[in-house]
């Protein structure tokens, strides 16, 4: 008799172990929601493509629902958690409230940015990324390059990325020459498709000296961008950009210096093998130099000698040699633009 | 720091400050004549984007800021016509139909950007500038004040307008009646859904200039939201002014005022936190609001759809 109750509760335990096995494994979707559409040359663009690629490799579905913006999107996380989507991708740090409220709701596993402290074993993972490592480069470049030894930051608003590469832009121009003057200005709390915002605030900063804007934004980076090709510097010569996350230089090779492009791919990838072992949630994902997820684009206006130093220094963060840690708070990153002005 | 208190840079922070001003004084302007005569328009930020969008597809393709602002003006009154047919001429629900509008208008325009320029993102020159001779060598001042595209010497004017319509024409009058008591205004035959009708595409022609403003001269690109809550605001300056389109002016300009010092203190490396700096803005128009909008009373009818005969 007890080597039959045995053997019962054996199979259960097997079939049990088998069936989470099975759950686990199965990811049939992915789906990938942002706030613009995915065309901006920048974050949803980046988001969407890495979406695509990762389904494709994966060989599984992807679901894209772009241009959602920036208000409440319970109602479509819960109409693609319907749609039989296995992990929503919530591409916005405005949807980091949203989406584990759902995710708990529909049992459907969401991945979410700039909320590191909401993650949840098998529910809940972030992917606040980095290109800090980038964003030094970009420094070290922008010190090297500048006239007038004057250099803007634009950016607009503060979520944690944008803080760790405003801040490792600083870091590079004060390691590069601690003479360069910064200047940091937000358009706003949360201004990432203000435009016109965008202009005026970097007209602004040309009008203070700057001669190279590293600018961050969604579709406010494009009034950034009008800003600098209808600026002159001081010196009565252009006024050169540098852009974060994709590549603008199809649509503005004037003016862009580089770009401190990311490679979501390996993170949305890691995403679904992490669905798959039963692991998702438990950790972060990061993007760095070393696997070329963050790279530096080289354009026309990189002169040669500058691009080959720059990749030296690349190399030295490969190798350790030289460490850059992220800084993600608002207040250490304006800290820290307070010291690079004081050090002039 | 050297560059802070140049002429250049002080320059730069006041035309910036008239720049970011015009959208709201032309949205608020349009708005106040709703008001006046009893429509309170929600839709005003769907007139705006739509003006926006067809201001700049106006503008790209004709490669003329004039006819940019025309077609702006026309994108304005298209959504401003079909708020008075819904709202004036049917009835329905303003504040409905307002919300409405201007979600739908963003969708669209949106999709549109999508198809047309999403690829691309074109973007127009430098806007042409009109000098008004002596004024504008002035240091600081002339420069930042009168040196702009004539749209924006034409809004100012418009306020002049605007108090001799609400001060001396029979349509101030009619306009007032048509807010306060329509009844008595359509005893006295005149045609209050006529009147209201005239305020509201009023309201579309001067929200579709400012949409077509942002998108041409503040950005010198259109993409989608780009009006970001601007007609909500014009709104806010509108029922703050009482009635008077000066006050619209002096909201508007505290405002873009505000906008620029924001950067300017962020430019001077004052060490405080970033959100604080970014909510003077409003909080000036809250003060306003305590200062001036106490007394402030809307018309009677505000919002309430006129039916002949009703009780």
């Amino acid at each position: 008799m007890f080597s039959k109750w045995k053997r019962s509760i054996l199979s259960v335990l097997a079939a049990s172990l088998l069936a989470g096995t099975a759950m686990a494994a199965d990811v049939t979707s992915i789906a990938i929601m942002t706030p613009e559409e995915g065309t901006d040359f920048g974050w949803n663009q980046q988001g969407v493509d890495a979406a695509r690629a990762a389904a494709e490799a994966a060989g599984i579905e992807v679901i894209i629902a772009s241009g959602l913006g920036y208000g409440d999107i319970r109602p479509a996380l819960r109409e693609i958690a319907a749609d039989g989507a296995s992990l929503i991708i919530a591409h916005a740090s405005g949807y980091a409230t949203s989406a584990p409220e759902i995710a708990e709701e529909t049992g459907v596993p969401v991945a979410i940015v700039d909320s590191p402290q909401a993650l949840k074993e098998g529910l809940v993972a972030d992917y606040t990324l980095s290109g800090h490592e980038g964003a030094y480069l970009a420094g070290r470049m922008a010190a090297k390059m500048s006239r007038s030894g004057h250099v803007g930051i634009v950016v607009s608003g503060e979520p944690p990325s944008w803080n760790s590469q405003s801040a490792g832009f600083a870091e590079g121009v004060k390691a590069e020459d601690s003479s360069v003057e910064i200047t940091y200005a937000v358009i706003g709390p949360a201004a990432y498709s203000d435009a016109a915002g965008g202009r005026r605030v970097t007209e602004s900063v040309i009008a203070a000296g700057a001669d190279i804007i590293f600018g961050q934004g969604n579709g406010s980076s494009f009034g950034m961008l009008q800003a600098v090709e209808t600026t002159t510097a001081a010196d009565g010569e252009k006024v050169l950009f540098i852009d974060v996350i994709g590549d603008k230089s199809s649509v503005a090779a004037d003016h862009l210096l580089t770009s401190v492009v990311w490679d979501i791919t390996p993170v949305y990838s890691a995403m679904i093998q992490d669905l798959k072992d039963d692991t998702f949630g438990t950790k972060r994902y990061a993007i760095t130099l070393a696997d070329d997820s963050v790279q530096l684009l080289k354009t026309d206006l990189v002169p040669d000698d500058v691009w080959e130093e720059i990749q030296e220094i690349r190399g030295q963060i490969v190798a350790g040699d030289i460490t850059i840690e992220p800084v993600f708070e608002a207040t250490a990153v304006r800290g820290l633009m307070t010291d690079v002005t004081a050090a002039e | 720091m050297s560059g802070l208190f140049s002429n250049v840079f002080l320059t730069a922070l006041l035309f910036g400050a008239v720049t970011a001003a015009i959208p709201l004084l032309l949205a608020g302007l349009g708005e106040q004549m709703s008001e006046k005569a009893g429509v309170l328009n929600i839709g005003i930020e769907g007139m705006m984007i739509s003006g926006a969008y067809l201001g700049f597809v106006g503008a790209y393709y004709s490669g003329s800021f004039g006819v940019g602002f025309l077609t702006g003006a026309l994108g304005g009154i298209a959504v401003a016509a079909l708020m008075a047919l819904l709202c004036v001429r049917i009835g329905l629900n303003q504040i409905v139909i307002g919300i409405a509008l201007t979600l739908g208008l963003e969708g669209l325009t949106a999709l549109l950007h999508h198809f047309q320029f999403s690829r691309s993102y074109p973007r127009l020159p430098a806007v042409p500038i009109t000098e008004i001779p002596l004024l504008a060598d002035i240091p600081i001042l002339g420069p930042a004040l009168f040196k702009h595209h004539l749209i924006v010497y034409f809004s100012v004017a418009m306020v002049l307008v605007m108090i001799w319509v609400y001060r001396r024409s029979q349509l101030g009058l009619n306009l007032q009646a048509a807010g306060d008591k329509p009844a008595a205004l359509d005893v006295a035959g005149i045609d209050v859904i006529r009147t209201r009708t005239i305020a509201v595409l009023f309201t579309g022609t001067m929200a579709g200039l400012g949409g077509a403003f942002l998108a041409n001269v503040g950005a010198g690109l259109f993409i989608p939201f780009i009006t970001n809550g601007a007609g909500f605001l014009g709104i806010v300056l509108a029922m703050l002014a009482r009635g008077r389109p000066v006050w619209v002016l002096v909201g508007a300009l505290i405002f873009g005022m505000c906008l620029s010092l924001t950067t300017a203190a962020q430019v001077a490396g004052i060490n405080v936190p970033t959100d604080v700096i970014q909510m003077l803005p409003f909080l000036a128009v809250m003060v306003m609001l305590v200062l001036f909008g106490r007394r402030a009373s809307l018309p009677a009818a505000l919002g309430i759809p006129y039916e002949r005969g009703a009780r």
